[in-house]
């Protein structure tokens, strides 16, 4: 899932101090699932925007409501009346939800009210971990399912770095494996530990955020 | 004048959320009979005290109350295990929000049971309403201002 957390409670009051009428819109999508901007986290953060705002002397209208997915434009049009009652938005959805809302309703200004970081798995109850990093020249297949390009600080593509600890943790954070560590475990366990030693090309970085924004066209799904 | 600029004459109202399994037999028709002296108390029974979420409190706030304090089982005394654990958990996160807002930690409380009666409970929200008065009113009440 794309997780966000919450900006800080300050920031989100200093932003909104101004306005008379705003609209709090979560996603009921990947973000609920973090606990960042589901409809729980809709209202329980709109309580606290009306009493931080009437702490620091505004009296602020906050209206509240989640779609389905914000990042998906017959969900966003949902929203279309509830925009027009308001003078600015604050969006807990991911950074393409907040984007979503800005450009189909570009008369009114939209904030995020979260920070999106990363793409996780929900390891247990209040643990997310990231496992990927869109990077778009996928090496799992080579790396026994376990990403390296996610997983290891230094995202490196040919084994661990000098830095992982006796215990075999990562010298950045000893509470997270090193993946290569786990990527060798692996290998050993099935008995292909020799494919790791294969000379492969030179990943293709292009197809990551290194190559620019990316736009994808597939003929057979365009109208 | 609002209650704020005038500490001596706030009476803070409690709002007083208790698992029905922390109090004696009859606690919770005693504490509505008591007199609170210098504050006032809402007193209201739940099945568990983990059945309070986090924005069920901060729309108690959110609508005037003063102060709430979350009464619980003890450490694994929880009919239902971890529900008062769960309990203090959520109460520790609201604290901390309400740091950050700068509308006082001190609104809200948890203790702990078991066997309270009537006159345990009144205690309990006078020991919340003293926490608050410091604080003055809650701004969010009708007629506040800061």
């Amino acid at each position: 899932m794309i997780f966000a957390e919450w900006k800080p409670l300050e920031e989100l009051t200093d932003k909104l101090g101004g306005f008379k009428k705003v609209l709090l819109a979560g996603c009921a999508t990947c973000v609920a699932e973090c606990a960042a901007g589901g409809e729980k986290e809709v209202e329980t953060l709109a309580p606290l925007l009306r009493m931080g705002l009437k702490e620091k002397g505004f009296d602020v209208e906050i209206l509240t409501a989640t779609l389905e997915k914000q990042c998906e434009w017959e969900f966003v049009e949902e929203l279309a009346e509830l925009v027009q009652q308001v003078d600015a938005v604050l969006s807990i959805a991911c950074g393409i939800g907040v984007q979503a809302l800005a450009e189909r309703f570009d008369e009114r200004p939209v904030y995020p009210g979260v920070n999106t970081s990363a793409l996780t798995i929900r390891q247990e109850s209040g643990l997310w971990a990231s496992r990927c990093a869109a990077c778009g020249d996928c090496v799992l297949g080579e790396t026994f399912g376990l990403c390296p390009v996610a997983r290891c600080a230094k995202s490196l593509m040919n084994g661990p770095c000098g830095g992982t600890r006796a215990n075999g943790s990562c010298e950045l954070d000893e509470d997270v494996d090193c993946i290569w560590k786990l990527i060798v475990d692996r290998a050993e366990a099935r008995g292909a530990l020799e494919s790791l030693a294969e000379i492969k090309k030179p990943k293709d970085w292009s197809a990551s955020r290194h190559g620019g924004p990316k736009r994808v066209i597939r003929e057979e799904l365009r109208q | 004048m609002s209650a704020k600029s005038n500490k001596n004459c706030f009476e803070p109202e409690v709002v007083l959320l208790y698992c029905q399994h922390c109090v004696g037999d009859g606690a919770e028709i005693a504490v509505q009979s008591q007199q609170a002296c210098g504050f006032s108390v809402r007193p209201m029974m739940m099945p568990c005290s983990s059945k309070i979420e986090v924005p069920y409190i901060l729309r108690i706030l959110e609508q005037g109350a003063d102060a709430v304090e979350l009464v619980a089982c003890p450490d694994g005394g929880c009919r239902f295990l971890v529900g008062s654990l769960r309990a203090e958990k959520r109460i520790d996160y609201i604290r901390k929000l309400l740091t950050q807002i700068n509308f006082g930690a001190e609104r809200v409380g948890i203790s702990r049971g078991p066997g309270l009666s009537g006159e345990e409970l009144l205690a309990l929200a006078a020991d919340r309403a003293e926490a608050v008065r410091n604080l003055g009113a809650n701004p969010m009440k009708k007629g506040e201002h800061r």
